[in-house]
């Protein structure tokens, strides 16, 4: 089957809930991200077959987000899009869905990515106060609608929290900070490693800002239109280990060891990439930054869903016939510092490989080769764009450093993972 | 024959549809046809309705005939013409059955008119649908019974909205005050109307007007003298506000709609004849009328030799310069569907420029011009750059950088190798020379100038200005642009100051001049608005401000010679940094309220000032004379060009016609004259009559024929 090349991709940078960004809506950062690429690549619109994108928390006023970013980015009308929701692979299932139609012969290019406005995830009103709204609405006499109002009291003004919502797991009842405790308990991690490893995540992360402007675009965010954000605002230079270690825990007050601290950012932020077949790209000359070698889902407990990783990464070893040691780079979604911790101890466990059946795929992971340029602790986690930014940063590092193969994996909430082998471009 | 009658099923048919032209126009031979038509009408009451529609696309009657108004020259020949039309349409109203007016289109002036004689109208879902009397806007009133019956129709406030204004509405706005009846799809259009045929025949109700009633406080404006009082002098203030005088159309209208008010058909049809024949013949209705057809001409402006060309459209264009002007041609740009690259060299001047467009948006959703999600997908058309990238597709580049010569050729010369050879390299220039600045392109036929006027969205005109070197295709692509942009383009070759400032520079000098043999800023520039133009030299000198008034002065100096020498007050106030509305101060100190700035009038020594009358001959000779020099060096191609440009470029009085035609008025000899004694004072060359002038006192001619 016909390798999938990633021709380019370009992000917004990555800002912090409420900050930068407040002002500017999910469908806005992916138009910025999506008219920028085909802005410095000089792409014919025209050319592109259909358009996907990844969003988690997808805005009421921008339904089929996708759709209204293509619109929006200067697509043709002509050209159908769609958006996809694998919660934190949203990203990355718009690369795949592309991969997949693009292999079916469903076209030959399309232009993904992934756009999150965690910033404007709507507070919402309880269904109890739904229905007085609703009854009214309803009224028709004046003293039927009075009626009604009198049935309002001050806890049905409590808004409920959207982002909260997002981030709890329907089925097993925990949010994700709390399955990442779940971790913490059984693979008996310690706050200070949890604490160092956010840490290393916030120093590459620091010393990595000029090759990360490699892949942003600066946004000057409307409508005040001050002054352009040029890097992620997430990375904190002098961010030390004793200013980590006091944070309380923040998902169990009493016994927990999971802080704001050593958790990723919630952040808002859009990637968009062009993919293609291979000889679609060579037809035209274009040299990609490089290839998607194989992909692969794995399924664990809601309740473990920081597990995930250790599962999807032999799963897409074994397809691709390669091994751990094989992967150059590694980017693995910094969700919680817990969560990647106890993913690097299960791959390098034995027991776990023999237990799952994994040997061979699995071992452990060189921290040199790990999220080289740091993680989501420091850079954010716009959920339904990570996916997409872990590949562009992936392919950016592979390209730069000369390196073969690069895998990215990211834990999914609802108890999901994924990993993608990529390939580097260019003469291979 | 320009009318089509036909029956069927007991509905007449009377369709319009003018040979040999794309519009229908109420002259008197198709009005006469139509009074033929209606006295032949065999047993009207045999018909279930009469339906009046119109052939032409996009259009039911576009107007009166505007020659035929033009042509009037005594009252009395224009009462008879109005009133030979009032007699006709008053048949049409006249007649037993319902009568129909079918919409899909134009109807405005005297098509209105003709529509609202009818018992009923209908228009279609068509975006072309306008309704309205725009007779003021050519310096009469309606003359067909509009004035009358609209009032009637639509209520006091609707119908003095449309006739004052001159503005007409779309569709959906006419059904809403009651000017329409219905609003239908064009298609099954005529099954439609049958049905409505069939509905008003079996309600078999009389008409009540107004159709829609008014209510709450409405109904007390409407329905009582006190309230149809308060109507007429809010009506009367604003009017006066707007025409400051100067145009006596809407406040006649206003006067014949409350004289008419509750009068019989027959008393009110001759007040509002009297009124347009009145007006029909005064020279502000000439010039008003000469004005329109000017506009309809550039409109259609074509590149001589090359009208067949048909350009490809501009999908998309670079600037260069985030400024004011680079913010304002992004937002135009963006607002006509042009994907904007909006180049500078740092991020805060491309927020700058955003900034810019967005001011100009946020306005007109304001004013509820747009809303809220039309703005998102224009302000999602401009997207900023450090660089070159994303110019590789730009159909057109436009420079709005400082205006330093050597920095706008650096601009072209890079631009030049990162965008493909069909891209035409416009400059914003206000005075440079284009020649100049295509010496660093390889291939300067794709030069030229394209400079708009500030603000970029209000100000209609746009200066095309073409070098020896600039090719055919892109003199037509950047015209069509033009067009594109909603724009009247003029051609104007590259000279010093091109058109307008070359004109307009002359003109501040010499007030310049003026108030440095003592005279007042204030008073100088009253002398100016009196005379009809928007704003003084001085406050307009302010607005610019005066580094760039300066700054162009010595160019023009530089290319024209000492007669642009720049008046010693510029360079004084210039010095002292008053730099006029940017500073906070000039001329004028700007702010809530604004007041002449005494320090600059303190400076003035000398107390030799003229009066009010040669300082006002002293201006608009200078600017005649600059204009003469203009059309002797074959800058523009005629006086229509220079009129055009000053009246949509500067404000130049449009009830004067123009500088040119308002020159034609004071005739030649006296012009000469007058330059001869001022240039015998003041011995500097600057009012040293043109040849051009000379020639024309000589030959005995005008600058229009």
């Amino acid at each position: 089957m016909e390798r999938i090349a990633i021709i380019d991709g370009i992000r917004t940078p990555f800002c912090k809930m409420g900050t930068s960004f407040n002002s500017l809506s999910a469908q806005e950062l992916g138009r910025i991200a999506a008219r920028e690429l085909i802005e410095r690549r000089g792409f014919d619109v025209r050319l592109i077959d259909e358009v996907i994108f990844g969003c988690v928390g997808q805005p009421a006023e921008a339904a089929n987000i996708a759709r209204v970013i293509a619109l929006l980015a200067g697509v043709p009308k002509t050209t159908p899009a769609f958006t996809v929701h694998r919660n934190c692979a949203s990203g990355i299932e718009a690369v795949v869905s592309a991969a997949l139609k693009i292999q079916a012969g469903e076209g030959s290019c399309m232009l993904v990515g992934g756009a999150e406005s965690m910033s404007n995830i709507p507070f919402l009103f309880s269904k109890a106060t739904q229905e007085i709204f609703t009854e009214v609405n309803r009224s028709k006499t004046f003293l039927a609608r009075l009626a009604a109002f009198s049935k309002f009291r001050p806890r049905h003004f409590n808004p409920v929290i959207g982002l909260q919502l997002g981030l709890t797991d329907p089925v097993c009842g925990l949010n994700m900070g709390q399955t990442a405790e779940v971790l913490v308990q059984e693979f008996g991690l310690t706050r200070r490693e949890q604490d160092q490893f956010s840490l290393d995540s916030h120093l590459k992360a620091v010393a990595s800002k000029a090759i990360l402007r490699e892949e942003i675009v600066p946004v000057i965010p409307g409508l005040k239109y001050k002054e352009a954000v040029v890097d992620d605002n997430g990375p904190r230079e002098g961010q030390s280990l004793e200013a980590l270690a006091k944070l309380r825990p923040f998902f169990d007050r009493a016994t927990g060891t999971v802080t704001a601290g050593n958790s990723s950012q919630v952040t808002d932020g859009a990637v968009a990439l062009l993919v293609a077949s291979e000889s679609w790209a060579r037809d035209r000359g274009l040299k990609p930054l490089g290839f998607i070698r194989a992909f692969s889902y794995a399924g664990v407990e809601p309740a473990r869903m920081g597990i995930a990783p250790a599962h999807a990464i032999p799963k897409v070893l074994k397809k691709a016939g390669l091994k751990l040691s094989d992967m150059k780079a590694v980017e693995l979604n910094e969700a919680f510092a817990a969560q990647v911790l106890a993913c690097l101890k299960a791959l390098a466990s034995e027991g776990f490989a023999k237990e799952f059946g994994y040997e061979g795929y699995t071992g452990a992971i060189d921290p040199a080769r790990l999220n080289v340029h740091g993680g989501a602790i420091a850079l954010g986690h716009p959920v339904g764009s990570t996916g997409a930014r872990l590949i562009l940063t992936m392919l950016k590092h592979l390209n730069r450093e000369n390196l073969d193969l690069g895998l990215v994996s990211l834990c999914i909430g609802g108890g999901q993972g994924a990993a993608v082998i990529l390939e580097k471009g260019g003469a291979s | 024959m320009a009318l089509i009658y036909k029956e069927e099923n007991n509905i007449a048919t009377i369709t319009f549809d003018q040979p040999d032209s794309r519009a229908n126009v109420l002259g008197t031979a198709i009005l006469l046809e139509l009074d033929k038509i209606l006295d032949q009408l065999n047993n009207p009451s045999s018909l279930k309705a009469i339906v009046i529609q119109s052939a032409k696309k996009d259009i039911f009657i576009a107007g009166a005939d505007i020659k035929e108004i033009e042509s009037i020259t005594d009252a009395a020949e224009g009462k008879t013409k109005s009133q030979a039309g009032q007699r006709i349409l008053n048949k049409l109203e006249d007649l037993p059955v319902p009568t129909i007016a079918v919409i899909d289109g134009a109807a405005l002036g005297g098509g209105c008119e003709l529509a609202l004689a009818c018992r009923y109208r209908i228009a279609t879902f068509n975006d072309k649908v306008r309704i309205g009397l725009p007779e003021v806007n050519l310096g009469f009133v309606p003359g067909f019974g509009g004035t009358w019956r609209l009032p009637r129709l639509v209520g006091l406030q609707g119908a003095l909205k449309l006739i004052l204004s001159g503005a007409p509405v779309d569709g959906r706005a006419a059904l809403k005050m009651g000017l329409i009846d219905r609003l239908y799809s064009r298609v099954g259009l005529a099954d439609r109307v049958a049905e409505f045929v069939n509905e008003i025949n079996a309600s078999g109700k009389r008409r009540r007007y107004p159709v829609v009633r008014p209510k709450g406080f409405n109904a007390f404006l409407e329905n009582t003298a006190i309230g149809r009082n308060f109507i007429f002098s809010k009506s009367k203030e604003s009017v006066l506000k707007a025409s400051r005088g100067f145009y006596p159309a809407p406040l006649s209208a206003l006067d014949v709609v409350s004289r008419t008010r509750g009068l019989s058909r027959r008393a009110a049809m001759d007040i509002e004849s009297s009124a347009f024949a009145e007006l029909a013949v005064t020279p502000v209705s000439k010039n008003l009328v000469s004005l329109y057809y000017l506009t309809e001409k550039f409109k259609k402006l074509s590149v001589p030799g090359a009208e067949g060309v048909k350009p490809a459209a501009v999908s998309k264009a670079g600037v260069i310069g985030a400024g004011i002007m680079g913010g304002g041609i992004a937002q135009l740009l963006s607002n006509r569907g042009v994907r904007v690259r909006l180049k500078d060299i740092n991020h805060d001047a491309i927020a700058k420029g955003l900034k810019a467009a967005y001011d100009v948006y946020k306005q007109a959703i304001k004013r509820r011009r747009m809303k809220p999600a039309d703005v998102a997908v224009g302000m999602a058309m401009i997207s900023g750059t450090l660089d070159h990238s994303g110019f590789s597709d730009a159909d057109i580049v436009i420079e709005a950088v400082v205006e330093n010569m050597d920095i706008k050729k650096k601009v072209f010369e890079e631009v030049a190798r990162h965008v493909p050879d069909r891209t035409i390299l416009a400059s914003n220039t206000s005075s440079l020379s284009l020649t100049e600045m295509g010496r660093g392109v390889k291939d300067p036929s794709r030069i030229i100038g394209f400079h708009f006027f500030n603000p970029v969205h209000r100000m209609p005109l746009i200066e095309i200005i073409t070098t020896g070197q600039t090719s055919q295709a892109t003199i037509a692509g950047t015209l069509e642009f033009a067009k594109r942009l909603g724009k009247t383009p003029i051609l104007v070759k590259d000279a010093p100051g091109f058109l307008v400032n070359r004109i307009l520079l002359a003109y501040i000098n010499e007030a310049g001049h003026l108030l440095q043999e003592g005279g007042d800023i204030e008073r100088l520039d009253k002398v100016v608005t009196d005379f009809g133009m928007p704003m003084g030299p001085f406050l307009l000198s302010d607005e610019v401000g005066l580094d760039v008034g300066v700054k162009v002065l010595h160019i023009l100096e530089a290319g024209l010679g000492p007669r642009f020498k720049s008046s010693k007050i510029f360079d004084e106030v210039f010095a002292l940094k008053l730099l006029g509305k940017k500073s906070g101060r000039g001329f004028y100190i700007h702010g809530p309220r604004r007041r002449v700035n005494p320090a600059v009038q303190a400076l003035i020594k000398a107390s030799s000032a003229v009066s009010d009358k040669e300082a006002l001959e002293r201006m608009l000779y200078i600017m005649i004379n600059e204009a003469a020099r203009i059309l002797e060096e074959g800058v523009v191609d005629g006086p229509d060009t220079v009129d055009i440009g000053m009246i949509m470029g500067t404000g130049f009085p449009p009830f004067r016609g123009g500088l040119l035609r308002y020159a034609d008025t004071l005739g030649v000899e006296r012009i000469v004259d007058d330059l001869n004694r001022l240039e015998e004072r003041f011995k500097d060359g600057r009012f040293k009559p043109a040849r051009f002038l000379l020639d024309m006192k000589a030959r005995n001619t005008r600058f229009y024929a």
